[in-house]
């Protein structure tokens, strides 16, 4: 039950960008996630092919679920 | 005379993900590309702490990886 946070960016041409952070910090703070959007924004340090970003999209947790199975 | 040509930034941040049997901690690293090749010290370092917050684990270290290629 792997757990990702994907923090989903606007870029100057109107694409998406994501980054993920693994084991985030539960519960999700959305005033927290907003400020440090707006930080990472601030940074300007990412550059995608579609430019930088430039708006806070959306967040979410993203949840992956392995089952490993005996094969006979 | 050769020369190097900057080609590419990568943001590499280390966690602590627990202690290992001897004390040691365990380190987990998160890798970022699409990082602009002219950002500063600072700046990496208000992302890094922007996205560490949004983390259950500790911030070990952040690291800069840059690649250049080698013309001569």
């Amino acid at each position: 039950m792997a757990k990702t946070l994907e923090l989903q960016f606007g870029t100057e041409f109107g694409k998406t960008a994501r980054i993920t952070v693994d084991n985030p910090k539960e519960p999700i703070d959305g005033e927290v996630v907003k400020l440090s959007m707006a930080q990472i924004m601030a940074s300007d340090i990412f550059t995608t092919a579609s430019g930088r970003f430039v708006a806070a999209k959306g967040a979410r947790v993203v949840e992956r679920n392995v089952t490993d199975y005996e094969l006979v | 005379m050769a020369q190097a040509l900057l080609e590419g930034t990568k943001l590499r941040l280390l966690f602590e993900a627990g202690i290992d049997d001897e004390g040691k901690p365990i380190l987990k690293a998160k890798s970022f590309n699409n990082i602009t090749k002219v950002a500063t010290a600072d700046q990496l370092s208000q992302a890094a702490q922007a996205i560490a917050v949004l983390c259950n684990d500790k911030l070990n270290k952040v690291e800069r990886n840059d690649s250049s290629e080698i013309l001569g």
